[in-house]
């Protein structure tokens, strides 16, 4: 009988060092993609706002030098702000006129790289509140994950390849895709 | 990049993901990637050499249809091979939450996932039961992207996370350079003559081609020599039972068509019509119509206006509307230069959808898929060279 119970404790304690390795190492797991995604939104932040520099310098538009000198700038705190009058200053820019490939590719980047850090966060934070994960404070090596919360930075879509012959049409097809997320 | 994608129905059955992803596939390795697509299959002869079978699959009622789907521990072995054998920098999988071969490359895989949801399929009961394991499959997916407006919202409400909605890519030169049907489309002037198509299966009420059937017989009344092309599957008879007699030799079946009759077809229509009543997440017909460079007029739904750009790239009509329809038809085939100028703008609108730029994007995730995984900033204007950035 005693050999038994020492049977089913050893098989219990066995199972449940299972499920906390295989715990941890999904905290370790889901923490690391997040601050990795994190890292590469900032890269390509700093990419745009550099982007953003050429045009303003070529074009000139002091106001968009201005607001990309804020982006590469910003302090942690006001990043956010930095980066949401970015994308008012390129968007104003790209209703007057072509803003090139190099900024449209930068900020579709941005967009995706926002969407996808947003989205490894929230399955970061999910496993953070998990009972176990809190009660034996599994997360506790790793800094809590932030969202950075701005504004889609999507520009408007790449004018069409064909030249535009009734030009309220093209117009029409640059704002429906601006608009269209 | 070394790419692999997970097709989870049987590849050798015609049907919107697998063209899909026979597309994509062949775009990336035009673009100089490498791709191996992994999927079920019955006859392995007549698969693209970069296809790699995972056996035959199995007939599964799933989400209001029967998927042929494979699944199990044979399936999970091939996977595990075709993932060590492949070493992707990034593991492509569609549609991975039905129980497919999707679903276990992801729950195989320990690289970057991207996963794109093509069906607005609905939350199920069964999904609301699983929320718990469904977390373990999604918390695997590195990015997620959704082929349109409303497969995204059903990730954000459902799925409780976002999507980059990249829209299902047309190969536009394969319809633009398509040769019409012999006779096609014949003449057409004011009041008389005229072409008009619809593609679909017709005995499928949410294709709305009764809708299309009572505008057609209006404008046959007034408009002598204008026919009907049908192509898709379906019971004939019934489904002309709506029509009178005098009319039936009006109306021409092509039955089910391969893509390249497709093709073919729409370039042998005067005007394209899209009659559904709903169930439409996208429209992909319409935009294979409109680089064929046919007039387009579709029922006035969500999916549709977008696609038409708002009604800039093609008449909308008040979904269900026979008499509105029949109305459009008429003043579209009096005007020549009114369709011409149709075609055009849809041409202009379709050249967002064309497979190399639709590729680029579906790049662009990949690039952020491996960024979110390994922390270095990947170029996609790079794509052989990788490793060296």
């Amino acid at each position: 009988m005693p050999d038994m119970l020492y049977t089913a404790v050893l098989l219990a304690v066995l199972v449940l060092a299972l499920y906390l390795a295989a715990t941890t190492a999904r905290v370790n797991r889901l923490h690391a993609r997040a601050g990795a995604a994190a890292r590469a939104l900032d890269a390509h932040l700093v990419r745009r706002a550099a982007a953003a520099a050429v045009l303003a310098e070529r074009l000139p538009a002091p106001l968009l030098y201005a607001a990309a000198r804020g982006a590469l700038d910003g302090a942690p705190g006001d990043r956010e702000a930095a980066e949401n009058a970015l994308t008012r200053q390129l968007r104003a820019v790209a209703a007057r006129c072509d803003v090139g490939e190099p900024v449209r590719a930068a900020s579709r980047r941005v967009a995706v790289a926002r969407q996808v850090h947003t989205d490894l966060v929230r399955d970061a934070l999910a496993v953070r509140r998990l009972r176990p994960v809190r009660l034996l404070r599994l997360a506790q090596q790793h800094a809590l994950p932030a969202y950075f919360d701005i504004d889609d930075p999507a520009l408007a879509g790449a004018p069409a390849p064909v030249p535009v012959g009734a030009g309220a049409a093209g117009v029409r097809t640059a704002t429906a895709q601006a608009t269209g997320d | 990049m070394r790419v692999g994608i997970v097709c989870p129905y049987s590849f050798d059955v015609p049907g919107g993901v697998q063209g899909h992803i026979r597309d994509l596939a062949e775009t990336l390795a035009g673009l100089g990637h490498r791709v191996s697509v992994l999927a079920p299959a019955h006859d392995e002869d007549a698969l693209p050499a970069y296809v790699v079978s995972a056996g035959r699959a199995v007939p599964v009622p799933y989400n209001g249809s029967v998927a042929r789907l494979a699944f199990g521990p044979l399936s999970a072995a091939r996977v595990r091979r075709w993932l060590a054998a492949g070493d992707f920098d990034v593991l492509h999988v569609h549609e991975p939450l039905s129980p497919s071969l999707s679903l276990l490359a992801v729950l195989c895989a320990r690289g970057p996932v991207v996963a794109t949801f093509h069906t607005a399929m609905t939350r199920s009961r069964a999904m609301a039961a699983a929320q718990n394991v469904l977390q373990l499959v999604l918390e695997r997916i590195t990015a997620r992207i959704a082929v349109s407006a409303l497969a995204r919202r059903v990730q954000v409400e459902h799925l409780d996370g976002g999507a980059v909605e990249i829209p299902n890519g047309v190969a536009v030169a394969a319809f633009r350079d398509a040769v019409a049907l012999p006779d096609l489309p014949g003449p057409c002037g004011p009041g008389h003559g005229g072409t008009v198509g619809f593609l679909g299966r017709y005995t499928e009420p949410r294709k709305g081609f009764p809708v299309l059937l009572e505008a057609f017989d209006r404008l046959a009344a007034r408009r002598p020599g204008v026919r009907l092309l049908v192509a898709g599957r379906g019971d004939r008879q019934s489904a002309l039972a709506q029509l009178p007699a005098a009319r039936h030799d009006q109306v021409t079946f092509l039955g089910m068509v391969s893509d390249e009759a497709k093709a073919r077809m729409l370039r042998s229509v005067d005007v394209y019509v899209a009659p559904n009543t709903g169930g439409e997440s996208f429209g992909m017909i319409l935009t294979e119509a409109m680089a064929a460079g046919a007039p387009v007029v579709a029922s006035d739904l969500d999916a549709f206006r977008r696609v038409l750009d708002g009604g800039a790239a093609g008449v909308l009509f008040p979904t269900g509307d026979a008499a509105a329809l029949d109305a459009a038809l008429g003043a579209l085939l009096d005007d020549p230069a009114g369709r011409a100028e149709l075609a055009a703008r849809a041409g202009r609108a379709v050249a967002a959808y064309d497979w190399p730029l639709v590729a680029g994007r579906v790049l662009e995730v990949y690039a952020t898929a491996i960024e979110a995984v390994s922390g270095r900033v990947v170029d996609t204007a790079l794509p052989l060279d990788l490793d060296v950035v």
